[in-house]
Formats: C-alpha cells, sequence, structure tokens
C-alpha cells in the first residue's frame, strides 16, 4: 500500500483529507507540524508527501528544502488558490507538483499517482551523453561516474527529453508527458522541474549543455 | 498686498511729477506762452548751449529736441520697468498657487506652498495649504478604507477555504452511501453539490480580491486562437458551439486568463441564450496596431435594455426572479477584469439579428498591454 505522508496543521482539513485518501486506498500518516513531518521522514515511513505551505513553526517550504537534503520522496504541495508566492515558493523548495486548496479527492488521487509513476524499464543499454550516463534499463543515471539521485518526476523529464536527443519539447507537451496533466496545466511546473534537474546533471547551469532552453519554444536534450 | 499697491503707485506719481517738470523746462524757452506752467522758470537750455543775453529764445535746435526725447524716453523705460517688477512680485505668489492647484487636480495632494509676508496673498496661500493638507487626509482615510474593505474580502475568502478543504475531501463520500434513502439520500445530494457551488463562489471571491489588491499578473505564451478556442469548448464539452476562427492567428495571450474569459463568455451564452451559440474571430486594424476581435452571439432573447449596462457588475442578475445556475454571479466580471489585464475591453450589446452578442477586443501586440491599478505596466512573456 502506498503510504501518504499528509502534513496539515488545520485538524479538520487533516481528517478530511484523511479519510479520502484512505477510501482511495492509501495508508496514511497524518502529521500536524513540520518537525512532526520531518521526523516521519527521518524514519522512512512515506512514499509521498502532500505538504501543506502555511504550518505554524517551520513552513511547507522550509519543510521540503529539508527534506530534499537527504531524500527524494515526491513532494506535492497544498497551496492557496492562485496564490502564486506559494506556488513559485513550493516549486523553489523542490516540491514535484502542486494542488490549490480545496481539492477534489480524484484530483489529489491522480497528481499523487503521476508523482510516484515510474517509467517502465527499457531492454536498450544505457546510453552516453559526455560525462552522463543514462540506463533505461536499470533506471539510473550516472554522472562522472556517480549516481544522480532523482525523484520520480526528474528522472522521467530526463527520459523524456533524452529519448528524443535535439528535438524541441513546448511546455505543454512536456507537461502532458510527464506530469500528465490534462489541460492548462502551469508550466512553471516545468521551469521549476528543469532548474532542479540542469542543478543536478550540469556542471555550469548557466550555460547547460543537457537541457538546452529554446527561446519561445521549450526545451530539448542537447545536441552535446 | 495693500501696501505694496500704494507704494508703488505714489513711486510712479512722483516719478511722473519730476519727468514732467524737466519737460517743462526743456520746452518753455520755445514756447514763452507755457512759462506760467513752470513752478520755477529756470531756462535749463542754458546749460547746454547758450548763456548769451539776447539768445534766450533761439529756435530749438534738431540737438534739443533729440535730447529731450531721450530723457524722456529712458524716464518711460524706467518707470515701464518699475512697474513691471512690481507686477511680477505681486504676481509670483499668485502664479504658484495656480501650479499649485493644477498640481492637485493633477491628483497630487502633497503639494504645499511656502508662505511668504503677512499680506492677503500670504493668508491666501496658508489658506490653500489647509485645504490641501485636509483634502489629503479625508482622500488617504478613505482609501485606507477601501483597502481595508478589500483586504477584509480577500481573508474572508481565505479563511474560508480551510473548512472547505475538509467539506470537499469528504462532500463524495455521502451521495454514495447505500444506506441513504429519501429525504437523507435527497440531503447528501444537495449538501454535496452546494459545497461545489461554494467552492466556486469562494475560488472566483479569491480571484477578484486578487484584482482589486492589484496582484493579479499576466503571464503571456504566444497562443493559437483557434485552438484555444477548441481546448476550452473541448475541455468543458460543450460540442454545440459553431466557430469561425482564422487558421494560425496567433498572439501573446496568458492561457489560463483568456481560457476563463472565452469559458465565461460561451457559459454566459450557452446559460442565458438559445441555440446556436457562434464565436467568431478576426483581425481588425486600429490606431495602435491591429486587435482581436472575437464575437459570441447567442440566438436567445437577448439582453434586456436596462440590464445593458451592468452586465459585467458583480453579482448582477439581469432577471431577479431567475434561478440560480451554476454561475457565482461574478463570471463576467472576472472576464472583464482578464480582458482589462491584457490591455482590451468588452461590449455588450444585442444583434440587430437577435440574440446577445459579446464583442471581445484584444491588442495584438504586447505593447498595448493595460497598466494594472498601480500605474504599471505588468507583461511577463514566457522564455
Amino acid at each position: 500500500m502506498t503510504e501518504v505522508l499528509l502534513v496539515e496543521d488545520d485538524p479538520a482539513a487533516r481528517q478530511g483529507l484523511e479519510l479520502a485518501l484512505r477510501r482511495l486506498g492509501y495508508g496514511v500518516r497524518p502529521a500536524g507540524t513540520g518537525e512532526a513531518a520531518l521526523h516521519a521522514i527521518g524514519e522512512g515511513a512515506a512514499d509521498v508527501v502532500v505538504l501543506d505551505v502555511m504550518l505554524p513553526g517551520l513552513d511547507g517550504f522550509e519543510v521540503c528544502r529539508r527534506l530534499r537534503r537527504g531524500s527524494d520522496v515526491p513532494v506535492i504541495m497544498l497551496t492557496a488558490r492562485g496564490d502564486d508566492f506559494d506556488i513559485v515558493g513550493g516549486l523553489e523548495a523542490g516540491a514535484d507538483d502542486y494542488v490549490v486548496k480545496p481539492v477534489e479527492p480524484r484530483v489529489l488521487d491522480a497528481r499523487i499517482r503521476a508523482v510516484l509513476r515510474r517509467t517502465a524499464r527499457a531492454g536498450s543499454p544505457a546510453e552516453t551523453y559526455g560525462e552522463l550516463v543514462i540506463d533505461r534499463a536499470a533506471l539510473i543515471v550516472r554522472r562522472d561516474g556517480r549516481e544522480v539521485s532523482l525523484t520520480p518526476i526528474e528522472l522521467r523529464l530526463l527520459l523524456v527529453l533524452s529519448g528524443s536527443p535535439r528535438q524541441v519539447f513546448s511546455r505543454e507537451q512536456l507537461l502532458d508527458l510527464v506530469w500528465e496533466h490534462d489541460y492548462l496545466g502551469d508550466s512553471r511546473l516545468v521551469d521549476a522541474c528543469v532548474q532542479r534537474l540542469r542543478a543536478k546533471i550540469e556542471t555550469d547551469t548557466s550555460e547547460p549543455r543537457y537541457i538546452q532552453t529554446v527561446r519561445g519554444f521549450g526545451y530539448r536534450f542537447g545536441p552535446v | 498686498m495693500r501696501t505694496r499697491l500704494i507704494v508703488a503707485f505714489i513711486v510712479v506719481a512722483l516719478l511722473t511729477a519730476v519727468a514732467t517738470a524737466w519737460v517743462l523746462n526743456l520746452i518753455v524757452p520755445f514756447y514763452p506762452s507755457l512759462s506760467g506752467l513752470l513752478v520755477n522758470p529756470v531756462p535749463l537750455q542754458h546749460l547746454f548751449y547758450s548763456r548769451k543775453p539776447g539768445h534766450m529764445y533761439h529756435p530749438a535746435p534738431p540737438a534739443a529736441l533729440a535730447f529731450c526725447l531721450t530723457v524722456v524716453g529712458v524716464l518711460l523705460a524706467v518707470i515701464a520697468g518699475l512697474a513691471f517688477a512690481a507686477s511680477r512680485r505681486v504676481l509670483r505668489p499668485v502664479r504658484r498657487l495656480a501650479e499649485a492647484a493644477q498640481r492637485m487636480s493633477g491628483g497630487d495632494l502633497s503639494v504645499r506652498i511656502e508662505p511668504s509676508g503677512r499680506d492677503e496673498l500670504a493668508q491666501l496661500v496658508t489658506t490653500f495649504n489647509g485645504m490641501a493638507a485636509a483634502l489629503e487626509g479625508k482622500v488617504g482615510e478613505l482609501q485606507r478604507m477601501e483597502a481595508r474593505a478589500r483586504q477584509f474580502a480577500g481573508d474572508v475568502s481565505h479563511e474560508l477555504r480551510t473548512p472547505l478543504t475538509a467539506m470537499t475531501a469528504v462532500a463524495d463520500i455521502l451521495p454514495g452511501q447505500p444506506g441513504l434513502t429519501g429525504d437523507a439520500a435527497a440531503a447528501a445530494q444537495l449538501v454535496s453539490q452546494e459545497i461545489r457551488h461554494l467552492n466556486r463562489l469562494v475560488d472566483d471571491l479569491i480571484e477578484i480580491s486578487r484584482f482589486d489588491a492589484g496582484t493579479a499578473q499576466l503571464v503571456t505564451d504566444n497562443t493559437d486562437v483557434a485552438a484555444a478556442v477548441a481546448a476550452c469548448l473541448r475541455a468543458r464539452g460543450w460540442s454545440d458551439v459553431a466557430t469561425d476562427i482564422p487558421a494560425g492567428l496567433t498572439m501573446p495571450l496568458d492561457r489560463r486568463r483568456f481560457d476563463v474569459i472565452l469559458a465565461d463568455l460561451i457559459g454566459n451564452a450557452l446559460c442565458h441564450g438559445r441555440p446556436p451559440v457562434t464565436v467568431q474571430a478576426s483581425i481588425q486594424p486600429a490606431d495602435d496596431g491591429e486587435r482581436l476581435v472575437l464575437l459570441v452571439r447567442d440566438h436567445g432573447p437577448g439582453i434586456p435594455a436596462d440590464a445593458l449596462p451592468h452586465v459585467f457588475e458583480r453579482f448582477y442578475k439581469a432577471d431577479t426572479a431567475r434561478s440560480r445556475s451554476e454561475d457565482s454571479g461574478l463570471g463576467l466580471a472576472i472576464a472583464w477584469e482578464n480582458t482589462r489585464l491584457h490591455g482590451g475591453h468588452i461590449e455588450a450589446a444585442n444583434d440587430p439579428g437577435g440574440g446577445a452578442l459579446f464583442t471581445l477586443v484584444l491588442p495584438l501586440t504586447p505593447a498595448a498591454t493595460a497598466a494594472l491599478p498601480d500605474g504599471e505596466p505588468v507583461t511577463v512573456t514566457r522564455l
């Protein structure tokens, strides 16, 4: 069973979301504070974290930043509607996706599934691009021989882009292929994830070699 | 003020008297009949060209006349100069007042004038300063009250969201419960449906409060208009809407906001008008470059004439007896704000052929983007 760490300070909202998630077949570990959430992460108790931004003490951004130091567990932020500060802050802190409160259970379910989904292993041999080795069979990425630790979303984004080197993907395409957002997804998700991916695989993030920006169109992998 | 005028008058009178005496002194020798006018009849021309007896009444040579005219001219120039200086001194505070009043009418209520002297103009300046201060205080208070009211509306909406999060999470559990029958089932259905309605209302209120606070931002991407309209219709399952939009027509648009505008206009036509509903778009020239003109037309009874000026007002309902629809009552108001953010406008009218006609006009170039309430044009273009 998929274990969800639900971090929400309001008891009613926490209880409501816990009820909904249990009915959807998830195991739920509720936490009321950021400290409790980090403690639970330390015990390795969660497959995915649903994290409210507004928390007493350590806020959602800080919790996300701290847990990202040692963990690649997928994080979905619970944000206020249209609150760009929350959304941008959450994505910069390392969240893989966000949902807007009040969230319908089926939407949360779809997002949790999307951030957890592991790309199917392929039988092809490992590909080498410069110092980067992408092993689609083992779903492992190595840079200078060292394994790069990626969240499922980051890995999927890299696999989609590198699967068709030099092909330009628009943000909308990537939202559909990687995040499985059907309609009018937030293209900032793509930008934020590209930034995080670059920080992990590029030598110089200001002059990226692997994930290049094509102004006005989107992103492409290479040419390396 | 009065003292200054009196002093100026005395100076001018004295100078005029002296000048008259001089001129008389100079010309009397040539016109003896005028000698009675002299206070002290001294033939001044002796000083210049003749002291001999018998030469007293020699006809005035051209040099004497020229001298006469020069002296008169110089004196007039001095008098005019003094009068000009005096008028400048008197008019300077008046000019400063006029400038200050102009700045005030331009909206700068912080303008004050340095008072000088103790005359009537100085009093006027003091009164002006007092008026400006009172006005500034009053307007500031009104602005603070308005900001508080807006902040309150925004805060209320945000506060409602926390209980709504819990309710929304569990809203679907009740209606699907197998044990529920009759009244209980109907009640569960109603509660679930109204939670959704409340969600929509709070969403729209928060959106409106962001426009009011001036924090709504435009994030534009180059967008294919025909594709955006098709996607909007597809996402909402509106299959019976006819579209006539040129292919390949692209312009910088905020995808989400444009979708909201389209959904509000088309949804409104489907809800309150009758089919067929049509969406037509074209490019038309304007003074400041080309613009997109998009028409949404239905074939219903149209909008009552007395309702036309109010359709974009918040919570305005043309038909008060109308049963409540899915709309929050803020749909067209939000469409209007989103359009304004793009630098365009919407017009509501009745088509001569029958039915309501909404015209959306958006500038093609981002340069014509509207200024937000704080006066800063905000356009964020991605990549």
